[in-house]
């Protein structure tokens, strides 16, 4: 089963417009959206999709708050959606849509979808550096940064879940859908990569009780670090509440930045996370903050060293 | 005697509308104050998610702090829902736990200010 990772996530969300605010500011772009809702993409046709928690047109929702109502898989191929189809129609509904996709249930309800792939392929540089020692990553004169120079998600990355039972879960995900569990964090649950994707995770679970099942956060991979710095300061600088971040992670070596959300959820850029093969032997460690962090940073407002004597700190609306 | 210490300001009651939220800075302070008026009465509570102890910021972006509807405060981390008059999650993450609520003073000019001063939470 050449499971590739998220291609979306659909949410019922209760505020259209304050959403698609908010989708727009992250960076996504709005495809075919209206005041109903409608699909916000990342470079590479990756994304999210918005309805009105009421549209009858969205999956059945959990019976908690959480506003995640289906996420929608790729896969490489018809073969691995013929795959999916046998093995989980073994002991659930399976349901063929006219396109071919499958939609299904996960060991907690979650809705599924699998497809073939709708992501493009990204042709794009990674963040350049230069280092002594090491061959220049920028030509003479090529500016490593400029005032509003691009900085936008470029594929969505992983999803993260409370579920009641993470074992049971990775479990689930490990024998009938063929991920690998790549790390674990103790007591919180495993990070878990599809076959046919090599980042160290697409997929982790966090262990809580029942009402809180749902999505914890979301992300999407930036071109590095500088642009998850570039992102995050824009979005913090026109008063979106930044919650976690930003830092660099141990597990996955990702860097982060977490933001809330009016999805009930968070949304998080992540820039160069680890890559891994099937020779890779899973760690533990503990959820804790040296667990989870190499450091942590919080964002504020520019200031500066100035004449006088309490420098200067950045005004309202104060250009890149 | 006791001594009468002026509180900081945190908005003019004016301008938080029926139904509506602000978000005050209190200066020396970690977290926010947020102001609702709620049903013509003014109410204060700490901008700070029961969720994780200590609380993390509600907001999903400055001054935004219901859900879409208008019924609850709400923390825009994970959704989780709280009674705006007793601020007490009704669903979500903190289900049981409730908001911490800052006794306001409104004086006749229209200034809201905090009544006592927040304990802990300072700045780290
Ligand atoms: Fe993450």
């Amino acid at each position: 089963m050449n499971i590739i990772g998220p291609d979306a996530l659909v949410f019922g969300v209760d505020d259209i417009a304050a959403c698609t605010e908010y989708l727009t500011e992250f960076g996504l772009k709005p495809i075919d959206v209206t005041d109903k809702g409608g699909f916000f993409e990342a470079l590479d046709g990756t994304g999210v999709e918005i309805r009105h928690r009421d549209d009858p047109s969205l999956p059945t929702p959990l019976p908690t708050p959480t506003m995640l109502r289906q996420q929608v898989y790729g896969v490489q191929s018809t073969e691995d959606l013929d795959a999916i189809e046998t093995e989980l129609s073994k002991d659930r509904r399976v349901t063929r849509l006219a396109d071919g996709s499958l939609e299904t249930t996960d060991v907690f309800d979650f809705a599924l979808k699998f497809q073939v792939t709708k992501r493009r392929e990204l042709v794009m540089e990674a963040e350049k550096i230069n280092a002594p020692g090491a061959p220049a990553g920028r030509a003479p004169n090529e500016l490593g940064i400029y005032p509003g120079m691009p900085a936008l998600p470029r594929t969505l990355s992983h999803t993260v879940l409370f579920v009641p039972d993470q074992q049971k879960g990775a479990e689930w995900y490990v024998e009938r859908l063929g991920f690998v569990i790549t790390d674990i964090l103790v007591p919180a649950g495993p990070f878990l990569r599809p076959k046919a994707n090599d980042d160290h995770h697409t997929l982790f679970f966090i262990q809580t009780p029942e009402y809180m099942k749902g999505i914890e956060h979301l992300a999407f991979h930036m071109g590095g670090p500088t642009e998850l710095m570039v992102a995050g300061s824009r979005l913090a600088r026109k008063g979106f509440q930044s919650f976690w971040g930003p830092g660099r992670h141990k597990f996955g070596s990702n860097w982060f930045w977490y933001f809330n959300s009016p999805l009930g959820t968070h949304f998080e850029y992540d820039a160069d996370m680890d890559k891994h093969d099937d020779s890779w032997v899973a760690r533990q460690a503990p959820m804790s903050p040296q667990g989870t962090q190499m450091f942590l940073f919080e964002w504020r407002k520019r200031w500066s060293p100035g004449p006088g004597p309490e420098g200067i700190t950045e005004g309202e609306d104060t250009p890149e | 005697m006791s001594v009468e210490v002026t509180l900081p300001p945190l908005c003019r009651a004016k301008d938080v509308a029926e139904g509506q939220t602000l978000g005050c800075t209190v200066p020396g302070q970690r977290r926010k104050v947020i102001v609702m008026r709620h049903r013509g009465a003014l109410h204060g509570w700490l901008d700070a998610c029961p969720h994780y102890a200590g609380g993390t910021p509600m907001a999903w972006k400055k001054n935004e702090y219901l859900n879409g509807a208008g019924t609850h405060l709400t923390c825009h981390a994970h959704g989780a829902l709280f009674d705006p008059e007793t601020g007490e999650c009704v669903a979500g993450a903190c289900l049981g736990k409730r908001l911490t609520r800052v006794e306001l003073r409104l004086e006749t000019d229209g200034t809201v200010r905090l009544a006592k001063a927040l304990e802990g939470g300072k700045t780290e």
